[in-house]
């Protein structure tokens, strides 16, 4: 389903239907999904679309722009460094334009998105919650549905620590695609309540092709933040 | 000359042209900042928040106004250092005469500072409820839910209890669901928990928590409390107890009216016919 399409186009997969069709001077797009069918009309009757996956922090709607996995907690050595793979839900969107100046048209996904909180009601942040395993290879995934998360953790102190969150700043996140859906993120551990982590720009296999992103179409002033300094710890709030 | 008028010294050594070319200057000047303004809107709004971009533009507009009143006083051939002083000292003048003003001017730059609300969100001030507007220098104007102006003097804000729902990112609700006594608690807990699991904006930290509360005299009553984003707790409120009810009457679990068992002793001579105490309750059939 992801790729680039020339105006009209119908695609179909695992039972979603996206088409653009025709009419007279303008054009129709329809989005069917398990969640139901959205219609919209297009102002333009050539052209191409892009599908592709975005940052899943768009469903139902949007309410935070952080992203939180939440596993098994793993023991991190004193000042070493491991890879973990985890699965996340994707969000599918759909975009019109070039590539400098594009909008978003719609976004969907097969996956049920769910929030949390990351720190207190005062100082913290709702986070899009993933809860998933933790693999020591790259798992196998539906492109659709799930997308993979390369994750390198360091701890830099002096103490063992037990990971079992990350959070994410999304307004840099960077999605890339091939038979897989994928992202690479590193995480520095300064103490079992600190840590710093960052999505890297770069694809984790050689060869994936970077996605259209949702956060340029909303034209913000502020700038993408490469970086989030965790400050409410790095494990369970009841301990390990 | 025809304008030499125009060079009749009116009070002191300032004449009247430069009374006219201050004017002219200052009106420029309010036109131009209301130019930036407009062009701001234009090109930013889509760029910064709405309540973000009014306190930018305002900054601008003042900033402009107060450079262009600054080149246009020579003019008058005023020396500036002279006038902070002559200034400074109306001011304090002024200050004694109009105490009010200056206690909601100093009100509005501390909420300004301090920041206990801020444009577009949902508060309580003494006894007015609604969405913040605007914070202006000397008064705050909400938006009652009914959609009524109100306009509240600063000091009047500032010493009064202020309730800002919306100033967390997550905030707790809840609500208390009575079940009938022949009802199985473990069931309706089991389903409500369930409810809440599938609802995207029902946080999972803090989890959401539901447990039998009381024995009244009526039902037996669930408390539930669930965390929600702040944005959209409203919603998720609406929401989210109307489907617990639905789920729970879906599953045979009766939310019972208020009852009360009459006994009358024997020998009053009033037959008892039915069984008094198991009437009334909503099965959602009748």
């Amino acid at each position: 389903m992801f790729g680039i399409y020339q105006i009209p186009f119908q695609i179909d997969a695992s039972g979603i239907t996206v088409m653009v069709d025709r009419e007279g001077a303008l054009s129709t797009y329809q989005r069917t999904s398990p969640w139901g069918t959205v219609r919209k009309m297009l102002g333009f009757r050539d052209g191409r679309a892009v599908i592709n996956p975005v940052e899943p922090v768009n469903l139902p709607q949007e309410v935070t722009g952080m992203l939180e996995f939440h596993f098994m907690p793993v023991a991190v050595r004193p000042e070493s460094l491991i890879s973990l793979y985890l699965k996340f839900p994707v969000e599918i969107g759909v975009f019109s334009g070039a590539a400098d100046n594009y909008t978003l048209i719609d976004v969907f996904s097969l996956a049920r998105p769910k929030y949390s909180l990351y720190g207190t009601p005062e100082k913290g942040v709702i986070t899009r919650h993933v809860e998933c395993e933790v693999y020591e290879s790259v798992p196998l995934t539906h492109p659709l549905e799930e997308g993979v998360l390369f994750l390198s953790i360091k701890n830099a102190s002096r103490d063992w620590v037990w990971v079992s969150r990350v959070v994410f700043e999304t307004s840099s996140l960077r999605l890339f695609y091939a038979d897989m859906v994928a992202m690479s993120g590193e995480m520095e551990i300064f103490s079992r309540l600190v840590a710093e982590t960052r999505i890297l720009g770069t694809p984790p296999v050689e060869g994936m092709k970077q996605t259209l992103r949702v956060y340029p179409t909303k034209k913000s002033l502020i700038p993408e933040k490469t970086s989030y300094l965790m400050e409410y710890g790095v494990g369970d709030r009841d301990g390990v | 000359m025809a304008f030499e008028y125009l060079k009749t010294e009116i009070f002191g050594t300032v004449t009247l042209l430069d009374l006219i070319v201050f004017g002219v200057a200052v009106l420029a000047t309010l036109v131009i900042s209301k130019i930036a303004g407009i062009y701001l809107k234009k090109s930013l709004s889509d760029r910064v928040e709405p309540t973000e971009l009014e306190k930018l533009i305002k900054a601008i507009q003042v900033a402009i106004i107060i450079v262009g009143v600054y080149l246009a006083l020579p003019s008058f051939d005023i020396n500036v250092a002279d006038m902070l002083v002559v200034g400074g000292t109306i001011g304090l003048v002024i200050a004694f005469a109009s105490q009010r003003i200056v206690s909601n001017f100093g009100s509005g730059l501390f909420l300004i500072a301090e920041r206990p609300i801020k444009p577009g969100d949902n508060i309580n001030i003494g006894e007015v409820s609604g969405m913040v507007e605007e914070i202006r220098v000397l008064s705050t104007i909400i938006k009652t839910h009914e959609g009524i102006y109100v306009r509240i003097p600063n000091e009047k804000v500032f010493t009064s209890d202020i309730t800002n729902y919306v100033a967390n990112v997550a905030r707790r609700f809840e609500y208390t669901i009575g079940i009938s006594y022949q009802s199985d608690a473990g069931t309706a807990i089991r389903i409500i928990k369930s409810l809440l699991d599938e609802h995207p904006f029902v946080l999972r930290h803090p989890a959401p928590s539901v447990f039998v509360d009381t024995l009244a005299d009526s039902s037996v009553n669930l408390r539930v409390f669930i965390w929600a984003p702040s944005r959209v707790w409203w919603s998720v409120r609406t929401e989210m107890l109307w489907a617990i009810k639905k789920a729970l009457e879906d599953a045979g679990i009766r939310l019972p009216f208020p009852q009360r068992v009459i006994t009358f002793a024997p020998g009053t001579g009033v037959a008892l016919t039915g069984r008094a105490g198991q009437e009334g309750e909503c099965d959602g059939r009748s």
